[in-house]
């Protein structure tokens, strides 16, 4: 710790010895996540919300008259490269980072952060202990497990009626973290789980998974797993002539889903971190930000999109505008912020931990778009 | 769900035994194991996907186009990286791992995330008993089938083949009788490579194709080849087809996230008790 404050003193001292001459020194801003690899697509929506939310900022002038520069680190979707990449964004050294996909990756990278002293604002990971009281630089924007994967197990009995559900989940930090937190739920709702069955994240073939959960004969299947072995599952389990529904939490909340099952994943119910029918604020968002994107060689990808632009541009922006690139001020503005976003019903807030305390979205998809869930 | 594990297992064997007659190719010949294999197997399932998406070709001629366009790859690679690293078993296995994770990352530059690949070979579900399963499955096993028969085929009646024999007994004593040394081991590479690329497109469709998808099927195919008998054809596909129905029956019936575990266990005892493989014979040192 104390190395660390050291290193930020020094930082400090460097920064303002430069400002004195440089009057438009750059702010750098650090975006991490798997920009290859199984993350590809949830790292590509990253990037590109971070480049909308960037471009905005500096059309309008910048912080202060100082523009934002950003800094990409693709970590192929690996903790143990994260760790790396995490470690580059520390030596640039960059202000801050906003992104990070994937609990196993943030829970690797994090350490670097926090052990640097570097203010990190987390868009894509879920597992509950990503934000403790243990981590005093990490925030998270999105929900954690335990709300999505609670509120999931709530309305898959109490709302969609499911009584013989199947779980099937990925062995790593995120697919446990939801397993665990959704069966709790389900033994308080009095509902023992028909068939628990998980895989690993590189698993293509879902054959033993499946039959063994064909054999429980359920009417729902919990899939706590990401793109792409998400969509393969769904495909799979129809080809094996499983027709439970699916349910799910924001693993599932990736556009990919549809274009790789597009059929399996047809009526799947989950929650999300980003909806674009919530307000007409985010409707007009998403609107831009397809037509920015949709020209380029990657497809949009809205949902994890949204949160690296809503981080860097209701969070990060105006506490740098208040406190400038000192990082402690800068965590502290952070952790103390609260307001309203577009596309969150009522106002967000951090709570002690770092996480962002919000009211989450419930999404079906319906001809292959997801759409707001509306069943009883 | 016993004949869904095991139907599934075998079509999921075939193709590590396919990929494993790479292994057991290129090892014959000339007893260095090449790790590259597993990649070669997944630059095939791409060349499918680029060749698919522009020809539209059906699936046989598709295979056929593939499987010529992985051989011309293997014939240059030979030429170009092969024959250089050949002379030493370290300096080989050092540099085909180098060449695996060079074709790995080329991939990743034009496919970072999984792409779809299109359904060549029909979306029908066929349906054994209780058993369904994607037609995808039967070109798998009768795919499978008739590569041994090709090759088995080539092995006993071709020039080549005898050629391929021959260098596989004694390459000092086959040159001197005049076989082209150099030119069969360039064959060699170049049929493992077709071997390997024919398995890629075959479980194109099954799976989404992505750049990393040859590191977990490279092994268990290398193991395919080491668990049957390396140096045998019918030991390799013995092999495949045995650690992808054990891998199958152990994540249906024991512990699905462990499945990879528990197929490998039995597999390290099975190499304790026979060490050359099921089907491998004891291959003496030649001084």
């Amino acid at each position: 710790m104390k190395i660390g404050k050291l290193v930020s003193a020094v930082g400090m001292m460097g920064c303002m010895a430069m400002a004195i001459p440089a009057i438009a020194q750059d702010i750098k801003l650090g975006v991490i996540a798997g920009m290859s690899g199984p993350g590809t697509s949830y790292g590509i929506g990253i990037r590109q919300g971070a480049e909308m939310a960037v471009k905005e900022i500096n059309a309008a002038g910048g912080i202060k008259g100082r523009k934002i520069s950003l800094v990409i680190a693709d970590d192929a979707s690996d903790p143990a490269q994260s760790v790396t990449a995490m470690q580059r964004l520390v030596n640039e050294p960059v202000d801050l980072v906003v992104g990070g996909f994937g609990s196993s990756q943030v829970l690797a990278n994090m350490d670097v952060a926090e052990r640097a002293g570097m203010p990190y604002i987390v868009v894509g990971a879920t597992n509950p202990n990503i934000t403790t009281n243990k981590n005093k630089w990490t925030f998270r924007v999105i929900l954690s497990d335990s709300i999505q994967a609670e509120q999931i197990a709530e309305v898959a009995v109490k709302r969609l009626g499911m009584k013989r559900i199947a779980v099937i989940n990925d062995a790593n930090d995120y697919g446990v973290g939801n397993r665990n937190v959704f069966l709790a739920r389900l033994k308080k709702l009095g509902i023992e789980p028909v068939a628990v069955v998980s895989y690993q994240s590189a698993d293509k073939d879902f054959t033993a998974q499946l039959s063994r959960i064909r054999e429980a004969n359920p009417d729902g299947i919990a899939v706590f797993g990401t793109v792409p072995a998400a969509p393969a599952i769904m495909n799979q389990a129809r080809d094996l002539g499983i027709k439970a529904r699916f349910i799910g939490t924001g693993g599932l909340a990736n556009e990919e889903l549809m274009t790789l099952a597009p059929k399996a994943s047809e009526g799947t119910v989950l929650t999300t971190y980003f909806n674009e029918d919530v307000d007409p604020e985010a409707k007009a968002w998403a609107n831009r930000y397809v037509k920015e994107f949709s020209g380029s060689s990657q497809p949009p990808h809205p949902v994890l999109a949204a949160w690296e632009y809503r981080a860097i541009k209701f969070i990060a922006a105006p506490c740098l505008e208040s406190s400038g690139t000192d990082k402690d001020k800068l965590r502290q503005c952070i952790g103390h912020w609260k307001g309203k976003i577009f596309g969150v019903p009522g106002e967000a807030y951090f709570d002690k931990t770092g996480q962002l305390i919000q009211q989450s979205v419930l999404v079906e998809v319906v001809k292959g778009a997801f759409q707001p869930f509306k069943g009883k | 769900m016993f004949d869904q594990l095991f139907i599934g297992g075998l079509a999921t064997g075939c193709i590590y035994a396919v990929v494993g007659l790479g292994f057991t190719l290129v090892y014959r010949t000339l007893r260095m194991v090449n790790f590259a294999q597993g990649q070669v197997f997944m630059i095939g399932a791409f060349l499918g996907l680029v060749t698919a998406e522009r020809a539209h070709l059906p699936a046989l001629p598709l295979l056929f186009v593939v499987s010529a366009i992985a051989f011309a790859l293997g014939m240059v690679l030979e030429r170009l990286v092969f024959r250089r690293l050949y002379h030493s078993h370290e300096v080989f296995i050092v540099g085909t791992i180098g060449l695996g994770i060079v074709l790995t990352n080329v991939v990743r530059v034009f496919f970072p995330g999984p792409v779809p690949f299109p359904k060549i070979f029909g979306s029908h579900v066929v349906q054994i008993g209780t058993a369904r399963f994607q037609e995808t499955y039967v070109w798998v096993v009768i795919s499978t089938l008739v590569l041994v028969v090709l090759l088995h085929a080539m092995f006993t009646y071709t020039r080549a083949g005898r050629a391929l024999r021959a260098v596989a007994a004694d390459a000092e004593i086959a040159g001197t009788v005049g076989v082209n040394v150099n030119r069969t081991i360039a064959l060699t590479f170049g049929l493992s490579f077709a071997v390997a690329a024919i398995a890629g497109v075959l479980i194109g469709p099954l799976y989404f194709v992505s750049f990393d998808m040859g590191d977990m099927v490279g092994l268990k195919a290398f193991s395919a080849a080491v668990f049957g008998g390396i140096n045998s054809i019918p030991g390799t596909i013995l092999g495949g087809l045995a650690i992808g129905v054990l891998e199958n029956l152990a994540g249906g019936y024991i512990s699905s996230a462990y499945k990879d575990l528990v197929a490998f266990a039995i597999l390290l005892v099975m190499l304790i008790w026979r060490p050359t493989g099921l089907l491998g014979r004891d291959m003496p040192v030649k001084v």
